[in-house]
């Protein structure tokens, strides 16, 4: 009961996470909650690395599995199936305490010996040893912000004998990879049971079709993406704080044609136009929201001397752009940053080849902790994993600056996640990283 | 070569080259049809091509004037009006539009040019659409290189305007002209359709589009493509693999070729009708000179019969058998041909008869005049004898006495004299048959010479030379009526020579047999003399009885062989006579021979 008071007063105080649609109208029970989604991932396990990118699959997978640890909306890390947490000197070793009364879909109680379990499947460089209410993570290195790291999805615990099972308020009823979700809630979820009776998730569902179900009442809860924002406009759209990172990764080219095409590209007619400002032109890693500092790497658009820098250097040939053909915005993205490109005389041929000249990548941080934020966006993006010395600001800029100046990446947007929500859905709350906690809404029965 | 054996080759020829021209012309006429019906089928395929450019450009036209139509075309038309335009709210206008209307491409371009939007490359707004100015006013489709983030596409395109609002607002909308455009074409079997996206200087494979799967030619027609473009017009050529292609420029909207309409045409059927109709002629032509030859081996023997026979006939005259006759077996020129010969040789016998007729009765008269005048002179001395006896019997016949005695021995001499005469006449009518030896005419020239030996001394300066060829061979002859012969021409040459002269005696090898000739330098014999020389009992001399030469003529006659006089006045005579060897008529030896025989 003091989790679920703690949660309460977190959802309280976060006016994030309380987008109450009536806050007069008393929640009621039952109901199936009907949900479509772009992915369709043939793994659920939140281990899984597809989920990484994806906004609504860790809204989806903390449905079934829960962390020891989560965000608040400061950023600050919170216990959640870890009553709680204290590090040895130095910051290497760990220990979590494991609380009784928690039990998996199954029935099966939660214990260290399967905490520690399922936290080495998700990290195998930890060494962890399970205690008697308690389990032991020692580190590599010296790792001070262990806990609000284990608040990412993939730390999500998980048994996995199949088939999958979590210690969430929703269990697994039907799985068909790719394609259906069906989840049925738990009447014996450690902290209250959920208002619906079930979800069903629709997997591979575009963003149109999503739209299209919303608008005759199939659906109670689609992605907005910014092809469709505009048939969205007038339903009730909910979005998040821009956090999905877009940029350009570059392989070995010549440093000042990249600085050529960084220059040529039109960041804010794209976010304007193409994004539908869904996104904030950036020249970071870290959205401005969460680092406080991104400011301090302008972006602007300078025709000229990206044509004065392309005519100093023989181009050898077009450059391969590559991006992930399955996302619509990445390629929308990609045609404009060809055309820009073009305009300060650099050839781009858009590719499907993996090995391409420059690849853009649309990356969603593991976390809401800059710190961790970063060192996962910089780890996915090839980069060595940052020290810091300290929680700093000045520690995070530093660290940034020096991955930017490697100039091995050109950092474009960030974006938000946006949401539209059918006349029945009631008490959506999302959490600064877009991530929605479809375990407190509950479905309005009357005429909306 | 036989006229028979040339008569087969002449018709054997003709019924080849008779073939070999008809099936050249043949070859010809069917090639020429053939191209005329190829150069048809691709102007056909052309005009429907042409027909389905039109057909497809007239459905896209309306598809385009509807969502020109269209309440959102008015929208951005007035929106257009109130400023600068708000990409934000048009982005996905021409992708909704074109999603309506099922048209592949269409933009949304104001009067400038600027991409307000775009369907087919929602990114492209506000950039300038370069092809636009151009083609303003151009109602009709328009083929056009359409630009698309993966590369430019052949397009069929409408340009149609939004009249609505304050600004010109223009909508351009259209499909690939692709390999799905060409399927839809009704290509015969044999042919191929095919497109090049004129949008490279470079010929680039990548850039035909075939009706399907890949264009196996593609480096080939290379040239083609490049010849079509550069001189704007239609061009051909064959290909190996028998396949001709033609390319035919098509225009766009501006003048330029935005692609080139390829037309394949594959030739197997005419080369297998070609190769069908060479087979059928060569085996023809076989049949034909198979024919020929028979045909022309019983016509040239039918043609040639009564030739071979009157050839075989004329032999036969030229050896004196001049009762040969020739069957008369047509009524035509051949036939008359036989009749003639007939009638020739008919002839031919009549004057022989005739002529040996008159030659005898010359002879006899001849014969008679020489009897004559050699019994008159021996005669006339009888008679006087006899007048001279009978005066002395008159007068006394002491006298008488005398003159018995003196007359008896005159008459006696001239009994004598006549006997002679007889005797010679006689003895030419008994010639023999020459007894056939072997035997060397050299030898033999020597024994003539040396029995006249004592008579060229006699006459004063004759001189006798010799020059006898060694390597004469020995030839079979009767030596006794040789040399009797050749003993005859030198007393004649003698008596040519009363004051003396040279008389030469030669002998030569000749081919076959040998030459013998005596020569002298004489008083010569005028041409009256020489035709008559060989004449029984003609002479040129006062006591002459005119059958040496016919004797001598008779024995060189009798050897089979020749005798020729040459002569003139005052410049003496050559007689050559030539002999052949005769060695089959030697006779074989006795049979002592094998009696020598050890055994």
């Amino acid at each position: 009961m003091r989790r679920i008071g703690l949660a309460l007063l977190v959802m309280a105080v976060s006016p994030a996470w309380t987008h109450s649609a009536n806050a007069a109208v008393r929640p009621r029970y039952g109901g199936t909650l009907r949900v479509a989604i772009q992915a369709a991932p043939l793994s659920i396990d939140p281990n899984d690395s597809v989920q990484a990118n994806s906004v609504s699959l860790p809204s989806v997978s903390r449905l079934i599995f829960e962390t020891l640890v989560v965000i608040d909306e400061h950023g600050e890390p919170q216990p959640w199936l870890a009553s709680s947490w204290q590090a040895e000197p130095g910051n290497q070793r760990w220990q979590f305490s494991i609380p009784r009364g928690v039990t998996f879909s199954d029935g099966s109680p939660l214990t260290p010996d399967t905490v520690a379990a399922s936290l080495r499947s998700a990290n195998p460089k930890w060494k962890i040893f399970p205690a008697a209410d308690a389990v032991m993570i020692e580190c590599e290195v010296a790792d001070p912000f262990l806990p609000a790291e284990l608040a990412q999805t993939r730390y999500g615990i998980a048994k996995r004998d199949q088939p999958l099972r979590g210690t969430g308020p929703f269990a697994i009823k039907e799985w068909s990879p790719g394609k259906k979700l069906i989840l049925i809630a738990r009447d014996d979820y450690w902290s209250g049971r959920a208002f619906v009776d079930s979800v069903e998730i629709e997997l591979g569902k575009a963003a149109r079709d999503q739209m299209i179900a919303l608008d005759v009442g199939k659906l109670d809860l689609s992605e907005v993406s910014p092809e469709t924002a505009s048939v969205a406009n007038d339903r009730h759209i909910e979005r998040s704080l821009p956090v999905q990172w877009v940029g350009l990764v570059f392989a070995p080219a010549e440093a000042r044609l990249r600085e050529a095409l960084g220059l040529s590209i039109d960041r804010a007619t794209i976010n304007n136009v193409l994004l539908r400002g869904s996104g904030e032109v950036t020249g970071s890693f870290l959205p401005e929201w969460m680092s406080g500092y991104s400011f301090l790497f302008p972006v602007s658009r300078n025709l000229d001397r990206a044509r004065q820098l392309t005519s100093e250097t023989r181009a050898s040939g077009a450059w391969s752009l590559s991006f992930d053909s399955s996302d619509p915005l990445l390629r929308l993205i990609a045609e404009r940053i060809v055309l820009n490109a073009k305009d300060a005389g650099l050839s781009l041929q858009l590719s499907n080849a993996s090995s391409a000249d420059i690849t853009l990548v649309r990356l969603m941080p593991a976390s809401t902790e800059p710190h961790i934020a970063l060192g996962n966006l910089l780890a996915r993006l090839g980069f060595p994993a940052p020290t810091f010395e300290n929680a700093s600001p000045s520690a995070l800029y530093a660290a940034e600056k020096a991955a930017l100046e490697s100039q091995r990446v050109l950092p474009l947007f960030h974006l938000r996640s946006t949401v539209a929500l059918g006349a029945a859905l009631r008490d959506l709350q999302q959490t600064d990283s877009g991530v929605w906690r479809l375990d407190n809404v509950w479905l309005w029965a009357g005429t909306p | 070569m036989s006229f028979r054996r040339k008569l087969l080759i002449f018709f054997a020829l003709t019924a080849f080259l008779s073939v070999a021209t008809v099936t050249w012309f043949v070859i010809s006429v069917t090639r020429k049809s053939f191209e005329q019906i190829n150069n048809d089928q691709a102007a056909a395929l052309v005009a429907q091509f042409r027909r389905e450019f039109d057909r497809k450009g007239e459905d896209i036209a309306r598809r385009v004037q509807a969502a020109a139509s269209t309440e959102t075309a008015t929208r951005i038309a007035l929106a257009l009006g109130r400023g600068t335009p708000d990409y934000r709210k048009f982005i996905h206008d021409a992708h909704d539009l074109a999603e309506n209307q099922q048209l592949d491409f269409l933009e949304i371009i104001d009067a400038e040019g600027t991409i307000l939007s775009s369907a087919q490359s929602p990114a492209r707004f506000g950039y300038k659409d370069t092809f636009l100015p151009a083609s303003l006013g151009v109602t009709q489709p328009i083929l056009r290189q359409e630009e698309l983030p993966s590369g430019s596409v052949l397009a069929l395109e409408v340009i149609r305007s939004v009249d609505n609002g304050e600004k010109p607002l223009f909508m351009i909308g259209g499909g690939p002209v692709d390999s799905k455009f060409l399927a839809s074409l009704d290509v015969p079997t044999d042919m191929s359709a095919a497109l090049y996206q004129n949008s490279s200087k470079e010929f680039s494979p990548a850039l035909l589009v075939a009706r399907s799967g890949n264009f196996p030619t593609a480096e080939k027609i290379s040239g083609l493509v490049d010849r079509a473009r550069g001189a704007h017009q239609n061009a051909s050529v064959a290909l190996e693999g028998n396949q001709i292609w033609h390319a035919i420029p098509l225009d766009g909207a501006d003048g330029s070729i935005p692609a080139i309409l390829l037309i394949g045409s594959s030739r197997q059927p005419y080369l297998e009708l070609r190769q069908h109709i060479t087979s059928v002629a060569v085996l023809a032509a076989t049949a034909g000179v198979i024919l020929a030859i028979l045909f022309s081996s019983l016509i040239a023997r039918s043609v040639t019969r009564p030739i071979e026979q009157l050839e075989a006939a004329a032999r036969e005259v030229s050896l004196g058998n001049w009762h040969t006759q020739v069957p008369v077996t047509s009524s035509d020129e051949l036939g008359a041909l036989a009749e003639s010969f007939n009638q020739m040789t008919s002839e031919l016998l009549s004057q022989r008869d005739r002529l040996i007729q008159a030659e005898r009765v010359a002879a006899w008269r001849e014969l008679a005049r020489r009897l004559a005048h050699e019994l008159k002179n021996p005669l006339f001395p009888l008679q006087l004898t006899v007048e001279n006896l009978l005066r002395a019997k008159q007068r006394s016949p002491q006298e008488f006495e005398e003159v018995f005695a003196e007359s008896s021995t005159t008459l006696l001499a001239e009994v004598s004299n006549l006997k002679n005469i007889i005797s010679r006449f006689g003895e030419f009518s008994r010639m023999p048959q020459p007894n056939f030896q072997l035997l060397d005419v050299n030898n033999l020239m020597r024994e003539v010479a040396r029995l006249f030996q004592a008579q060229f001394a006699e006459r004063g300066e004759v001189q006798c030379e010799m020059k006898l060829d060694d390597s004469v061979p020995q030839i079979a002859a009767d030596p006794d009526l040789l040399h009797r012969a050749l003993a005859n021409l030198v007393l004649n040459a003698i008596d040519a020579m009363p004051s003396g002269g040279r008389l030469r005696l030669t002998t030569q090898k000749q081919a076959g047999g040998v030459q013998l000739e005596i020569s002298d330098s004489g008083t010569g014999l005028t041409s009256e003399e020489r035709d008559r020389l060989f004449t029984p009992y003609y002479t040129s001399k006062a006591h002459g009885t005119g059958l040496g030469l016919a004797i001598v003529q008779s024995i060189v006659s009798d050897h089979q062989g020749k005798i020729e006089v040459q002569s003139q006045p005052g410049r003496g005579s050559t007689f050559q006579i030539e002999l052949p060897a005769n060695l089959d008529k030697l006779q074989p030896e006795p049979a002592r021979h094998s009696a020598t025989t050890p055994g």
